[in-house]
């Protein structure tokens, strides 16, 4: 899964993006609002978090302009309590509002919730055969044992699960795997997938020639 | 509310009370008077009865044709009086008794029960038994004195000086009230006593008939005085449920409630009016607070957060050292942040309430400003900005260190929000007795939306911070520090063309010369303040 933080404060954005590459996401960062939103327009993020109070251009501008091109879930951060602030951003098209002080395991699981939402992905649980997914923990087990994945690893069995019969393009994959920051290859990719199969069995990372990879 | 408690009921008890008094008061002097004047009717008409008894006792000389009882001596021999002249009983004078003819009728045809008369002779009773038997057999006697013989004969040692109630006849001519009766008493020069009385009854049931209407009427009136007084007073004390409601709808939180004013035109009013122009400065010092806090809070949350989250970051699984130092420093930037934050407002908060110690010397404020700029030099430098100035010496009466914190506020304002390579101007003049200070740069401006509101607290003119060490409370401490200084601070600009502040203070002399300034007292003009306790 692939996040842009958009925040102004710089030990805040570098402690986020820390926590959620620890997660397994791939993090891209911006500390003002024309970066932010040339980043949010330009890019399939999973997820934004945007913070309201940014210098350039504020949260509900570059929600307001994101939201002519994109559906992009958006996770508000800001330092106004008040319901009608609350109200402003989740009408404004935020699709949920954290108030600051927030406790870092909330944010987490806000985020994935946001992203579940996206997919039509009711709990944190995917169950494809034999192959359980827990979103939460991140874990997988086959046939009820526990199956050790890298984060790279996992980050690809969720993505393909949480797009479940979807063929998903090499470029998506490396799109919503890897930020921009990251110089791996694509065929790193091949790599993972093949390391998975491995882990988890043959068929359960289908190939479309030409097209990509699925998990029917 | 205690019924005794009650301005209305008090009012009311009270006003009862007053037209109580007076209506008794008033009844009962009408009611004398009235009582008054039928005794002296019956007075009168005593009076005039006894009168012509009195004359019919004494008829003067006949003349014409006589209507005595008795004739006068000379012509017949006294019918009563004793032949032997020489005996005590000779003196007896001889009784004569002729009522004028013009007054017989009221002796004949007036009620009898009313009046009653006694005519005591002077003299012994044995010795008057013949007179009186005579005269009660005249055919010319009253009827209605007839009537009242045997008294007249029964109290004959009345003679002696007693009157007819019993007592001494002091007063030889009285007239009082005996029971039922009213009764008049006269002695003659002669020596005769009369007595002529009335029975009261038909006077005294008018009188009593007069204190009933008069006691109707006054009752009447005093329901009239307390409905009215009720309603006077309800009216006039109406407005005291409506101010009294509304200031417990306002103790009770809603401060935006006002007495409504209508009817009002009272003293009442004029409390209401006061009240709420109380309530309107209640109202706006409280948003104040609520704003302040709201905006305390709102500067607490991001260097909170940070600290939240990189501590939670760290925690989360194990860390190298140099992992565990950048949190460290992190979270104590934050630290720092708050601190600065806590310290600005409780700085602000003991300069507005006037607590703030103050050291207070003569100060040239145009070394100030030197040191100021000296100071503020590398940042200017940093943002290649070009800091003039032109200061003319001039002594103020203040405290060095939080003079040089305005100044530093200003300028470090106009170097942040100038433009690229820009310049920023000080300059320091004296304007009749006023040390002006005058900062002025060429940036961006402050939109006039906002200009109005510059000196509040967390009041920038970019909502959104440049930087994490502009606490926005800058100009806020800035313009405390100068009231404090009995100083005034104003804020000029236009967008993109730039913004001066002037900073107005009393001077305390000239720097050309050390003395104080000539028609002042060296601490004229400068509040002082107490010691920080």
């Amino acid at each position: 899964m692939r996040a842009l933080i958009i925040e102004d404060e710089e030990d805040l954005l570098t402690s986020l993006a820390q926590a959620l590459r620890e997660e397994g996401y791939a993090v891209d960062t911006a500390d003002n609002g024309p970066d932010g939103l040339f980043n949010a327009e330009g890019i399939d993020y999973d997820a934004i978090i945007l913070d309201v109070m940014l210098p350039g251009m504020d949260g509900w501008e570059i929600l307001r302009r994101l939201r002519a091109s994109r559906k992009t879930p958006v996770l508000m951060l800001t330092a106004r309590d008040q319901t009608r602030d609350r109200v402003r951003g989740l009408d404004g098209g935020a699709d949920d509002y954290l108030v600051k002080p927030f406790d870092l395991d909330e944010l987490l699981a806000r985020l994935r919730a946001l992203i579940r939402r996206r997919v039509d992905q009711p709990t944190s649980r995917i169950v494809i055969g034999p192959v359980t997914l827990d979103t939460a923990t991140r874990q997988v087990t086959l046939n009820g044992g526990v199956v050790a994945l890298t984060a790279r690893e996992y980050s690809l069995v969720e993505f393909l699960a949480m797009h479940r019969g979807e063929v998903i393009t090499r470029t998506q994959l490396y799109d919503h795997l890897f930020d921009e920051t990251d110089t791996s290859l694509s065929n790193l990719l091949d790599v993972h997938v093949s390391n998975v199969r491995k882990k988890l069995g043959y068929g359960f990372i289908g190939t479309r020639r030409g097209h990509g990879y699925c998990i029917e | 509310m205690k019924f005794c408690h009650s301005i209305r009921w008090r009012l009311q008890v009270w006003h009862g009370l007053v037209l109580v008094l007076v209506l008794t008061g008033f009844g009962f002097t009408a009611w004398q008077m009235e009582r008054n004047q039928a005794l002296s009717r019956v007075d009168d008409e005593l009076r005039r009865r006894e009168g012509m008894l009195a004359r019919a006792m004494h008829p003067p000389p006949p003349q014409g044709p006589h209507r005595g009882f008795f004739p006068p001596p000379p012509d017949d021999s006294p019918p009563f009086a004793p032949p032997d002249k020489a005996s005590p009983e000779d003196s007896i004078p001889a009784h004569n008794f002729a009522l004028r003819p013009e007054d017989t009728p009221f002796f004949d045809s007036l009620d009898p029960h009313k009046y009653f008369y006694r005519i005591f002779l002077a003299g012994r009773r044995e010795d008057l038994e013949r007179p009186i038997r005579e005269l009660a057999r005249s055919p010319l006697f009253p009827a209605s004195l007839a009537q009242m013989r045997p008294w007249a004969a029964s109290s004959g040692e009345n003679s002696t000086g007693m009157g007819p109630g019993g007592g001494p006849l002091r007063n030889p001519h009285r007239i009082f009230s005996d029971g039922p009766y009213r009764i008049i008493v006269d002695r003659l020069p002669s020596g005769e006593v009369i007595e002529a009385g009335c029975v009261l009854d038909p006077e005294w049931s008018a009188l009593r008939m007069v204190a009933l209407r008069l006691s109707g009427f006054g009752l009447l009136i005093l329901a009239l005085g307390l409905t009215g007084g009720s309603w006077l007073a309800g009216r006039a004390l109406s407005p005291l449920a409506e101010i009294s409601a509304a200031a417990g709808r306002i103790s009770a939180g809603n401060l935006k409630e006002r007495i409504q004013l209508e009817g009002m035109d009272s003293e009442l009013g004029q409390l209401a009016m006061v009240l709420n122009s109380t309530f309107s400065r209640l109202e706006t010092a409280f948003a104040q607070q609520q704003q302040f806090t709201a905006d305390a809070a709102h500067e607490l949350r991001t260097p909170v957060t940070v600290m939240l989250t990189q501590a939670q970051t760290a925690l989360s699984r194990e860390r190298d050292a140099a992992g565990y130092r950048q949190t460290l420093e992190a979270c104590l930037r934050a630290a720092q942040r708050m601190r600065r934050l806590i310290e600005t407002l409780s700085a602000l908060a003991r300069l507005e309430a006037g607590q703030e110690f103050m050291k207070m010397t003569s100060v040239n404020l145009a070394s100030v400003a030197e040191e100021t700029v000296r100071l503020l030099k590398p940042l200017a430098d940093e943002k290649q900005i070009e800091i003039r100035h032109d200061l003319k010496p001039v002594l103020v009466k203040g405290d060095h260190a939080r003079l040089g914190q305005v100044v530093e506020n200003l300028v470090a304002n106009a170097i942040q929000y100038n433009r690229e390579k820009g310049w920023v101007q000080l300059t320091l003049n004296c304007e009749e007795n006023v040390a002006v200070l005058k900062v002025a740069d060429c940036g961006r401006g402050i939109p006039a939306e906002v200009l109005p509101h510059v000196f509040e607290r967390f009041r920038r003119a970019d909502p959104s911070r440049t930087g994490s060490g502009n606490s926005g409370l800058g100009l806020a401490i800035s313009r405390a520090i100068v009231l404090a200084h009995n100083g005034d601070i104003e804020v000029d600009s236009r967008e993109n063309d730039g913004t001066v502040f002037r900073v107005k203070l009393p001077i305390s002399g000239s720097a050309s010369g050390t003395e104080a300034h000539p028609d002042g007292s060296p601490n004229s003009g400068i509040r002082a303040f107490p010691p920080n306790i």
